[in-house]
């Protein structure tokens, strides 16, 4: 019988993904299953607290350009 | 479908097949789920084989569902779902005979009953044959069930520590309290001035239109009785209950002495949810919209008031069109709903006085000013971003911010025949939220260590057929389906069938 594993599936870019590999790196808690450049599988009690770290990765290196503010 | 209907699907496909037996015993749940569950197709499909004595070789379906025209995903992914509600059996397929199908004989009897009437008496409720008190009009029942669920709605809106100004909030009953507790649609929190906090599904539950909103606490309730086993309750006789009192009519009273001791003793609980109207001392209830428009696609309380104030907008083009647009402006003028404006500026002023509107406004505006009758703010990347946050979703905040647009924008565009919203502005929130979504999520389960290639490349066609495969690497022989239910039993029919 094959097996059935419960996760996470996530797309995305390749380069979200090596962010992902990267914080996995550390305990090996969040990654169940590599699958390719773009897809992997990951534990779902894992899947909040990695949007939280990968948006902390993110913030160090993206600042977009607020509208300018007017006068209220 | 709507998201009510969404979640009342996947609690009823978490129902074992007894569960469906018992409900389906009950005509006005096989109708009931005939009329809201069933895509276009199924009703098809339902429709043609309900008087079929023998069961149908499944290719005959191919006259429905041209395989030329690309219908055999649509008929399987149909069957799939009407298998998942155990409206249809199909038999297991074998070398040399071919596949029937047939209705359940629970869910063909229950549909039969509804479609002829017959079985057992006030399947459908008993209309009272007492007089009725001549005050309790629809009109009157409408104001009823809207407080009853405006409290309910104050109560989650003002965990979040905005004050409530408004007179005559009473707030719900501990019960429902309880339930929204127990439903993590609120939580407690020790810090805030009321000891209670919303969470994120409590976001989530408020800007849904109410019919959904009366779902999620219905199937709370429901799990709460499941829970509590002791209780007496037994969710699947509720699930009936409620679907037959989706079947009354509107404005109509009804015998409480038709119904079973067990039902008669849920009638509190659906007075306080705002589903019913129990006048005191009488053997009748009445049933309010929101009851009515269970399994409806009509709307529910909601956007009847939008309805109003677009009758109203007609009516004051052509006087005297409309007589029950005369009987909703009172409620329009002390209004929660109507006029929100939003400038291509990203400005937004609301015409309100409603501490629920100005609540749900801040979970996605930056508000700055406040009046006696309007408040001012703008939409910022942060606000959208905190909202996002928060588990709202852009989509949520436009289809809002559309339905509550002030009638001065809804009518200007009926003549020049723009969008409601600036583009602009709509296009920026959906750009907002990408920013925010670097991946795409899908809860399920990865399918892995196949014994042999023939058995990953028919479970994965068979996946797909049923439009649960999500992604898939024929090399690796690993695929990925949002549900496992049915792949099991497909895997198991096979190893049978070898």
């Amino acid at each position: 019988m094959p097996r059935a594993i419960r996760g996470v599936l996530i797309q995305c870019e390749p380069a979200i993904k090596s962010i992902i590999v990267h914080l996995d790196s550390v305990n090996n808690d969040i990654i169940i299953e590599d699958l390719d450049e773009q897809t992997l599988v990951v534990k779902e009690n894992m899947v909040q607290l990695l949007k939280q770290k990968l948006e902390d990765r993110l913030k160090e290196t993206y600042r977009p350009e607020e509208p300018l503010a007017d006068s209220d | 479908m709507s998201l009510g209907g969404q979640q009342l699907l996947e609690y009823l496909e978490k129902l074992p097949g007894t569960a469906f037996r018992r409900l389906y015993q009950s005509p006005a749940t096989a109708l009931a789920i005939f009329r809201r569950m069933l895509s276009y197709h199924a009703k098809v499909i339902v429709r043609g084989l309900l008087y079929m004595p023998d069961p149908l070789p499944l290719p005959t379906l191919d006259i429905w569902f041209p395989p030329e025209a690309g219908g055999k995903i649509h008929r399987d992914r149909t069957i799939a779902a009407l298998r998942s509600l155990h409206i249809l059996q199909v038999s297991s397929p074998g070398k040399d005979r071919t596949q029937e199908i047939q209705i359940t004989a629970s869910f063909k009897k229950g549909l039969q009953l509804a479609f002829e009437g017959g079985g057992e008496d006030g399947s459908f409720g008993v209309p009272s044959s007492l007089p009725v008190d001549p005050t309790i009009d629809i009109g009157y029942l409408d104001k009823y069930a809207r407080k009853k669920w405006d409290d309910i709605l104050h109560y989650v809106v003002n965990s979040l520590g905005v004050q409530s100004s408004s007179e005559g909030v009473s707030g719900p009953k501990a019960s429902v309290k309880e339930l929204l507790l127990a439903g993590r649609l609120v939580e407690r929190r020790p810090d805030t001035r009321t000891g209670i906090g919303i969470t994120q599904a409590g976001f989530t539950f408020l800007l849904q239109e109410s019919n959904a909103q009366v779902w999620t606490l219905l199937l709370l309730w429901l799990e709460a009785a499941d829970h509590a086993a002791d209780s007496g309750m037994d969710s699947i006789d509720m699930l009936s209950f409620l679907f037959m009192l989706s079947s009354l009519e509107l404005g109509t009273a009804y015998d409480t002495s038709a119904l079973t001791e067990t039902r008669r003793n849920m009638l509190p609980s659906l007075v306080d949810f705002g589903l019913i109207y129990f006048p005191r001392d009488t053997r009748q209830f009445f049933p309010t919209r929101l009851a009515t428009t269970l399994t409806s696609t009509a709307s529910a309380l909601r956007t009847v008031s939008s309805a109003f104030t677009a009758a109203t907008a007609n009516a004051s083009g052509e006087p005297g069109t409309t007589t029950s647009a005369s009987g909703a402006t009172p409620a329009d003028k002390t209004g929660t709903s109507k006029g929100i404006i939003i400038e291509t500026n990203y400005r937004i002023y609301a015409y309100t006085t409603s501490p629920l509107q100005i609540a749900v406004l801040a979970l996605f505006c930056q508000l700055n000013m406040r009046f006696p009758n309007m408040v001012s703010g703008r939409l910022t990347r942060d606000s959208i971003r905190q909202a996002i946050g928060f588990g709202i979703t852009a989509d949520q905040i436009i289809s809002y911010l559309h339905a509550h647009a002030h009638q001065q924008m809804v009518r200007e565009t009926t003549v020049t025949g723009k969008p409601v919203l600036p583009p602009t502005v709509v296009d920026q929130i959906r750009l907002w939220q990408l920013e925010n979504e670097r991946m795409q999520t899908t809860a399920g389960f990865l399918f892995k260590d196949f014994e042999s290639t023939e058995e990953y490349a028919a479970l994965s066609k068979y996946a797909e057929e049923i439009g649960v495969l999500v992604w898939k690497n024929d090399k690796r022989q690993l695929f990925f389906a949002s549900k496992h239910e049915q792949l099991r039993d497909y895997l198991k029919s096979r190893k049978k069938g070898e």
